[in-house]
Order: structure tokens, then sequence, then C-alpha cells
């Protein structure tokens, strides 16, 4: 049985979707609202829908991963997100882990060696 | 139309699905944020904001329901979908038996077409106010139950490895087959001493002796062949401790007891089996929701016979 194919944007869509989680954790270290984030990511050449990004940052803080505190900074009040102690640590273990992952797949993706 | 006011309806649309709690601080973040994007869209495209680009904003960020799916935790699955099409089944099944039956049992009564709330119409909708909603009871109870089982489920705290039952669903419990078929014999016993009771139930009251006389044409012809299929029963038993699983062979062989037992049953209910009509008449009501529950046994046993997995045409 031959089903449809999704296009390619969908399979680049669930690539990210892997990885969202640990690319947020990663800007996180310092602290960002969710506007200056998506920038962030964007300007290093990962785009995040607004709409993705930002009831993530909600689900992330009430899994106790990230703190938060509302900040006037010059402008309107805005909620300002890092990392919590628990985020750190997981951070860690992500980043441990995705580099292990990256060089797994570098070699799957290289082919066989001769 | 004012940009700003598009935007303030759709947070508060969003935050109307999430927790009181969590409402206020939600929508003035959201509100916020809303708004830096459609700022930072309207300096890329070099004009003010309009109703147009906060209303592609909002297209690209989602519909209300959807963003507030997002800020929720994930919930716990009601029907999981491996099971959602056998649920569909059994809902619109249960449903249609009910319509198909009560639809038989109104137009079956003889009524006057002419009198008040005899012509077909007048029944069909004094059916649908009935039985017609009323079946809806079934899909209704599934739900309820589901619920239920998903609550329980999500509040059992998940244990390193599934039980043998579920992982091996076909392997029994050797100390359980033992002990249902001691069970059966020793329930088998009494019955067995009933065509016998005018002589060692001596001591008993003599309307409890008669009570339980049996008819004699079922003693002579009827009767008998419970012992042949008891005797397959315990055989069954036999090989079912022997290979310590259900295997097809042991599940087709039980199918077929059970269509044996219905048979048996069916014949013994179509005539007297006590002389008493009392003792009678109760014995043959408890073998006929006996039948009934054979006849569930023999539906699960036969969609369990699990198909010989086959090699695919090359």
């Amino acid at each position: 049985m031959v089903t449809d194919v999704p296009p390619l944007a969908k399979y680049e869509q669930d690539l990210r979707k892997g990885v969202l989680v640990l690319a947020v954790l990663s800007q996180l270290r310092t602290a960002q609202y969710g506007y200056s984030l998506r920038q962030a990511l964007a300007e290093q050449g990962m785009p995040i829908e607004e709409g993705t990004l930002y009831p993530l940052l909600r689900r992330l803080e009430a899994q106790g991963l990230l703190d938060s505190e509302w900040k006037v900074d010059g402008g309107p009040p805005r909620r300002y997100y890092t990392l919590s102690d628990p985020g750190a640590e997981l951070y860690r273990e992500l980043h441990e882990s995705w580099g292990s992952l990256a060089s797994v797949m570098d070699t799957l993706l290289e082919g066989p060696r001769s | 139309m004012n940009p700003e006011a598009i935007i303030d309806t759709y947070v508060t649309d969003v935050v109307r699905r999430l927790p009181r709690k969590q409402r206020a601080d939600v929508a003035f973040e959201l509100r916020s944020l809303l708004g830096e994007e459609l700022q930072d869209r309207a300096e890329s495209a070099d004009r003010p904001a309009d109703a147009a680009m906060a209303m592609d904003l909002l297209a690209a960020f989602g519909t209300p329901i959807d963003v507030a799916d997002r800020y929720r935790p994930a919930g716990f699955t009601i029907i999981r979908p491996a099971d959602a099409p056998g649920f569909a089944r059994v809902s619109l099944i249960g449903v249609a038996l009910q319509w198909l039956v009560s639809l038989v049992a109104v137009y079956s009564v003889p009524m006057d077409a002419a009198a008040p709330g005899g012509d077909w119409l007048s029944r069909l909708g004094g059916w649908w106010l009935t039985w017609g909603l009323g079946s809806f009871w079934w899909p209704g109870f599934l739900v309820s139950a589901s619920i239920i089982a998903a609550l329980v489920s999500a509040r059992r705290v998940p244990k390193d490895r599934a039980p043998v039952a579920i992982l091996d669903r076909d392997r029994v419990n050797r100390p359980l087959i033992v002990l249902y078929m001691a069970l059966a014999a020793v329930g088998s016993a009494p019955l067995i001493a009933i065509p016998s009771i005018a002589s060692w139930g001596s001591a008993l009251p003599q309307p409890v002796v008669q009570a339980f006389e049996l008819d004699a044409e079922f003693l002579a012809y009827r009767a008998p062949w419970a012992l042949l299929l008891w005797a397959a029963a315990l055989g069954l038993g036999i090989a079912l401790l022997v290979a310590g699983r259900w295997t097809r062979p042991i599940r087709i062989a039980s199918a077929v007891g059970d269509v044996a037992w219905i048979a048996l049953l069916a014949w013994w209910v179509s005539g007297p089996i006590f002389v008493a009509p009392l003792a009678d008449d109760t014995t043959r009501g408890i073998l006929v929701l006996l039948a009934i529950g054979l006849v569930f046994d023999f539906v699960f046993t036969v969609r369990r016979i699990a198909k010989p997995i086959a090699a695919p045409v090359i």
C-alpha cells in the first residue's frame, strides 16, 4: 500500500521538532523574553514559529526547567525566562546526547567506509 | 479596524481556554509578544500595521484552540488510536442493533392506521423520541467507561516491565487452571448426584426430593451427553496444563466445545428437565443465561484464534 508522501517541509519540520527544546534551552543560559529569544534563534538559522515557541516557554516553566520574572527594561513589562537548576542540568545532558547523536548521524549519512 | 483590537480579541479567545489562574499572566505576555511581532512585520513591510497584517500574523500563529492546546501540558488519552476503529464499530453496531430491534418491535404491533398515533409516521416519531434517541446511551456509556479506565491508567505508576499476561496473552496460569478444574469437579458432583436423590436423600424433606425429580425423558436421552462434554472439557484442561498456553488447536477445540454446549443446552431447554414446574422453569431460565454466556465466550474465543502468519507472496 502506498500512501501520499508528505512534502519535504513536513520532514524538515519534524526534524526541527526533535531539537526544539535543546535549541531553546541553549539560548536561555542568559535571560530572554519570548520575542528576543525568537529573534536570537532565527538569526542563528533556527527560525521557530511564534505560535510554537511562546507556549513552549510556558510549558517548560511549568515543568520546572525555566525560571521567569516580569521586568521593565525601558519598554513595556516583559516576562524574561532563564534556565532553572534542573533546566541547566537537563541542558547539559541533552547537549551530550546531541553530540553523540550528531556523530552517529554523520557516520550514517556518510555511508559505509570502504 | 484597529489591529490591536483584533489581537486583544484573539488573546482573550486563547486564554479563556486556559486555567483561570494562568489567564491574566498569559494574556498580558501574549498580547505584548504579538504586538512586537506585528511591529516587526510593519517595519519589514515599511508601512503602518493594519488589520490585514494582524490577521496574517494570527493566521500564522494558529487558531485560538490550537494555541491554547499548546499552552496546556500533554493530557491523557481516553481512546487510544489503536482502539479507535474498534470503539467506533462497537458504538455504531450497538446503536444500530437497538434501532433494528426496537423498530421491528414498534412496527410489528398491529395498530389501526386511522387511530390517533397509529399511522407509520406517528409511530416513527414516537419511536425516535424513545428508543431512537435513547439508544445513544450506549456510546455514552462506552465513553464514560473509557474515561474511568483512562483516569485509572493515568494514575497507575508505570512498571519497569509490562505484566506477562499483556506481553504473552496466550500464556495460562497453571495453578489457576488446576483450581478451575478442581472447582468444576466439585461443582459437577451434586449435578451428577441429582438423578439418584431419591436413594441418597431420604433424610431430606419430601418436597425437596420431589422438586429435584428429573424428567424421565430428559434423564434417558438428553442428560447423558453432558458427561461426554464434561470429559471433553477435562481433556481440554489437561491439554492446557501440558501446553502451558492457549495454542491454536486448543482454542479451536474450545470453540467447538462452546458450540456443542450451546447446542446441548438448547436441546435441554426444548423440553422439561424437572417434573416440578417451578424447578423446571427456574432451571431452564438459568440454562438460557448460561447459553448466552457461552455464546459470548465462543465469540471471544474465535476472535482470539490466531491465524498462522503467512509468508508474503514473492
